[in-house]
């Protein structure tokens, strides 16, 4: 792992801003000249919450799985790889066919503009029993049975990521709150 | 790297990261405070089908405030366990692209452009448009041109309307150019139409052998399934026999590559190796089949496209009676070597597919659609694959299934299964028949003779009349002809010809452009519906939002045109409240004849049913024992619905016949049209999604990368395509996600800008009128 060349990736996306509680130096996500939050980001290279991304890069001619596996890897030249977060969904592996939800953006264009809002992602945290109590998971635990691909590592971002990636039987303590409904029966 | 190590090394990301996410983290508190706090739970979540493919996937809805913000893969979904494909996920946007058609629109007095009229002026308009041309040119001039994204209501009131009503048997379906010949193949063979066999083969098989199938794009959900089941069991195989390499090849554990039309003479060599190698299943052959051959004269035939007859393309086959042995004598001809010449495909491959056939330890499911049913001798392919099967006894059973894959999400259910072809009635019913019509009529509760005997117009057919005036009212509805039909130059018009013109539609297309009156129709879970799968499994969903504007569903707007024309009859059922009664009756078409689908209330329970559903019960596997409840023996298959052929499947002698149309000196290439994972059709849903529409935003031409030098192109290049009837120019892909062989190219249909079927021959099926999309001759010219 080449420690220099990613000091100097990370020097080029994000400007250190050593901001302590109260302290701002960058501007506000969203107004001109600012980077983009994750949370942004996120939200651009999906239709809804829920959706797949699309893919942010042009293809590099290898398997999408050789940089996107189970854990982020830093890409020498390239950056951070978020790592695969369907590790365990069950009928999907490393043989599946990742463009069959992923595609890639070629244009920027739209053929007839759309009206679409989808659903935002739910940036509410998970519920606790009491303050030292394990929160729920606010979640569908679907597609995403790799719990540490978005909370843990580096490529998680601070407000979601665990204290004790070292525990990796997550949904020992962490339960997912029921959200699937149902059908919606009757006229 | 272990994980620890892992973490430590990038402790200088951390840092920015954590650095960055304190910005991070105030952006996510706005985002909070602005929403509320919106997510899944806040959502009310209902079921449907996809609304795009033959594959049927069940979908979850979440809708909040009248619009639909997310959808997910069902995960109590048994056809797609909680897996969707990128058309899929991007469902919702679907409904929303901003120029859906809202209010009826009537072409102006000076042809040009569309005014807005009222629903009411648009009704009696129809209803006055198709009681003129009744009243003075007679039945056969007025048509329905339907389509198998049509829910089961859609489809059975246009034949109830047009059949029954208005005593025409002119209705047909775009499915006519997609699935008629699995659809004639399955009737000839089995006097019953539909697969026998079920998405349960994907894990049960062993060997799935896919004929002109490129199944990673058109069934991405099932072929996930069979790459999970090689996953698990590696020694599955997946076998591509196709004309070029697609995405599904990448897959493969073998590629056979057949020359365009080949694919009669392959199957029929696989067969002689069969009979030669001793691997019939004579028990179960002397027990089930009985052996059929047709005329096979080629100028008997025809194409149907060019000729003094082609204008009234009317071939009909005649069935005669045949053996095993005249059947060996038949294969004779069709060994390795002589095989291998008209295919291109080794011997060593024509041998392996046979061993792959031939095994009894390994179960074998075949798969197919567009490349074996868009073919001039398409149902002749669809039986010769099904031979395959039941020579070899491998039908029937979990894992040994013929098994043929629809495109469209209805077109089972809505087409097939409501009979909305020119020469059918529901429950695999005929016009041609006379107790067949006595059934239809005393359901009806019409006068006996209501019914006509002809059978009307097929698809190209239909258009053809159009264009030479005999057609002079038509209503389209969820299809988009003036994109698909092939060698379209034939079927141009401009409006104020003295016909008139009705699409249903939800967004703008070339078909809105060619028509006389628009009307704006609910899309999806816009509108209750019903939708029949590839597998037999019938799905019902409930309208979870309100169309946009004044859109109503097909149905209704067939309803209410049918009552101004004094046919209120037909439909007597309360206006707020018809779906379940006019499904109750449609379904006592099958009731008892194999056909039984699950009532209304239970399907409204449940994520589909496959009939026959006997006792509420679904099948599996139909006529075998144990699985389907009209099999009363105790083990083994029995083909109950062949009443004509003694109960027994009959197994078809069909000889190798040429394309309509080879490559020449003066155009060289063969063209191959197909679709993309991407875009649906025509694209006139799809495209109006962001992400889809950026991931393949215009058609393009695949080309050999040896073509392409030889042409002295580079990729991006835009050149020329030209066959006999038309001209376009494309950009040229090389070695993209498809590769087609030296001397092939490959379009996609789906953008209406670049029309690849004003290039396309209208040669058609001798016996299902599908026609062939998959082979002409064109030229490639630099620009």
């Amino acid at each position: 792992m080449n420690v220099r060349a990613t000091g100097a990736l990370a020097a080029v996306l994000l400007p250190l801003c050593a901001c302590g509680p109260g302290e701002e130096r960058l501007p506000v996500p969203g107004t001109d000249g600012a980077l983009k939050s994750a949370a942004m980001v996120r939200a651009e290279l999906r239709a809804y919450d829920g959706a797949p991304p699309v893919i942010p890069h042009m293809g590099f001619g290898m398997t999408c799985t050789e940089c996107h596996n189970p854990i982020a890897i830093e890409v020498p030249g390239i950056g951070l790889a978020p790592p695969y977060p369907h590790d365990g969904t069950l009928g999907l592996s490393g043989l599946s066919r990742c463009r069959q939800c992923h595609v890639f953006a070629r244009t920027a264009g739209v053929f007839v503009a759309n009206g679409f809002v989808g659903l935002p992602q739910d940036l509410r945290h998970g519920q606790r029993l009491n303050e030292i109590a394990p929160p729920t998971i606010p979640h569908k635990v679907f597609m995403r049975e790799n719990c540490l691909a978005c909370h843990g590592g580096a490529t998680a971002r601070e407000e979601i990521r665990t204290t004790h990636p070292e525990r990796v039987q997550c949904r020992q303590c962490h339960v997912e709150v029921n959200t699937t409904t149902t059908l919606a029966l009757g006229g | 790297m272990k994980r620890r190590d892992f973490l430590k090394t990038t402790g200088v990301v951390g840092a920015a990261v954590a650095a960055f996410s304190c910005a991070d983290q105030q952006e996510a508190n706005r985002l909070t405070a602005d929403r509320q706090g919106l997510g899944d739970a806040d959502l009310t979540w209902g079921k449907a089908p996809c609304r795009y493919c033959g594959t049927g996937c069940g979908v979850e809805v979440g809708v909040k405030n009248g619009k639909v913000l997310a959808v997910r893969g069902d995960e109590a979904s048994p056809v797609n366990r909680g897996l969707l494909c990128v058309k899929g996920y991007h469902l919702p946007a679907m409904l929303y692209g901003e120029d859906r058609l809202k209010y009826p629109m009537l072409r102006n007095a000076d042809g040009k452009g569309f005014s807005q009229i009222s629903w009411d002026e648009a009704l009696d308009l129809v209803a006055r448009k198709y009681q003129e041309t009744l009243d003075q040119h007679g039945p056969e001039a007025v048509a329905v041109y339907g389509s198998g994204q049509w829910t089961v209501f859609d489809g059975y009131a246009a034949l109830k309307w047009i059949k029954g009503g208005m005593r025409s048997n002119n209705i047909d379906p775009n499915a006519r150019l997609c699935m008629a010949s699995a659809v004639m193949g399955f009737l000839t063979q089995f006097q019953s139409d539909e697969p026998m066999g079920c998405y349960e083969d994907f894990e049960a098989g062993d060997d799935f052998i896919m004929w002109g199938n490129n199944m990673a794009e058109m069934h991405p959900v099932l072929f996930s399934r069979i790459l999970e089941t090689k996953r698990q069991r590696p020694g599955t195989r997946v076998i591509d026999i196709a004309t070029r390499r697609t995405p599904t090849t990448d897959y493969a554990d073998m590629y056979v590559e057949f020359r365009p039309g080949s694919d009669l003479a392959l199957a029929n060599g696989i067969l002689h190796l069969l009979f030669e190698n001793d691997k019939l299943n004579r028990p179960f052959i002397n027990e089930n089949l009985i052996f059929k051959r047709g005329i096979e004269d080629l100028k008997q035939i025809g194409y149907g496209c060019y000729g003094d007859d082609a204008d009234r393309y009317t071939f009909k086959d005649k069935a005669r009676d045949a053996s095993l042995d005249e059947m060996r004598a038949f294969l004779a001809d069709y060994t390795p070597a002589k095989v291998s010449g008209i295919s291109g495909v080794p011997e060593a491959q024509i041998r392996s597919l046979a061993e792959l056939y031939g095994d009894r330890d390994r179960g074998t499911v075949s798969m197919w659609c567009m490349g074996v049913n868009q073919h001039v001798r398409g149902t002749w392919m669809n039986n010769l694959i099904t031979d395959l099967h039941l020579v070899t006894g491998k039908i029937s059973r979990p894992g040994n299934n013929p098994l043929s894959l629809t495109g469209q999400p209805s077109a089972c259910g809505t087409v097939r299964e409501v009979g909305t072809l020119s020469n059918r009635l529901p429950a695999d019913m005929v016009v041609t028949k006379k107790e067949h019509r006595d059934k239809a009529e005393k359901i009806w509760g019409l006068p006996e003779g209501t019914i006509p005997s002809k059978p009307g117009y097929h698809a190209v057919d239909m258009f053809r009349a159009l264009a030479r005036g005999d057609i002079k009212t038509i209503w389209i509805q969820t299809t988009n002809p003036w994109v698909t039909i092939p060698n379209l130059h034939r079927i141009k018009r401009t409006p104020g010809d003295g016909r008139f013109v009705i699409v249903s539609e939800i967004y703008p297309t070339p078909s809105t452009e060619a028509a006389d009156l628009i009307l704006p129709s609910a899309a999806w879970v816009e509108r209750e519906g019903v939708f029949g799968n590839t597998e037999r499994r019938t799905q019902q969903w409930n309208k979870l939002v309100e169309p946009p504007g004044e859109a109503r569903e097909d149905a209704w707007q067939i309803i209410e045109v049918a009552k101004r024309m004094g046919m209120a009859h037909l439909f007597p059922w309360p206006e707020d409240d018809w779906h379940e009664p006019m499904f109750e009756e449609y379904r006592s078409f099958g009731l008892g004849t194999g056909k039984d689908l699950a009532s209304y209330q239970q399907l409204r329970l449940t994520r589909g049913l496959r009939w026959p559903v006997v006792d509420g019960k679904e099948t599996r596997y139909r006529y075998a024992a144990e699985h389907d409840p009209y099999v009363k023996k105790k083990k083994g298959v029995h083909f109950y619905k062949a009443k004509d052929y003694g109960e027994r499947a009959a197994v078809w002698l069909r000889p190798y016949h040429p394309p309509a149309e080879e490559p020449d000196a003066e155009y060289p290439f063969w063209l191959c049209t197909g679709r993309l994972l991407e875009h649906w059709h025509t694209g006139s849903m799809t495209r109006r999604v962001k992400q889809l529409h950026q991931a393949v935003p215009a058609a393009y031409v695949e080309m050999n990368r040896v073509d392409a030098q030889e042409l002295g192109v580079n990729p991006g290049d835009g050149v020329r395509l030209v066959s006999r009837r038309g001209r376009i120019e494309l950009p040229v892909r090389v070695d993209g996600r498809g590769k087609p062989p030296v001397g092939t190219v490959f379009v996609p249909f789906f953008d209406e800008t670049r029309l690849i079927n004003e290039l396309t021959l209208d040669a058609m099926d001798n016996i299902s009128k599908e026609p062939d999309y998959k082979k002409c001759a064109i030229r490639v010219e630099r620009v």
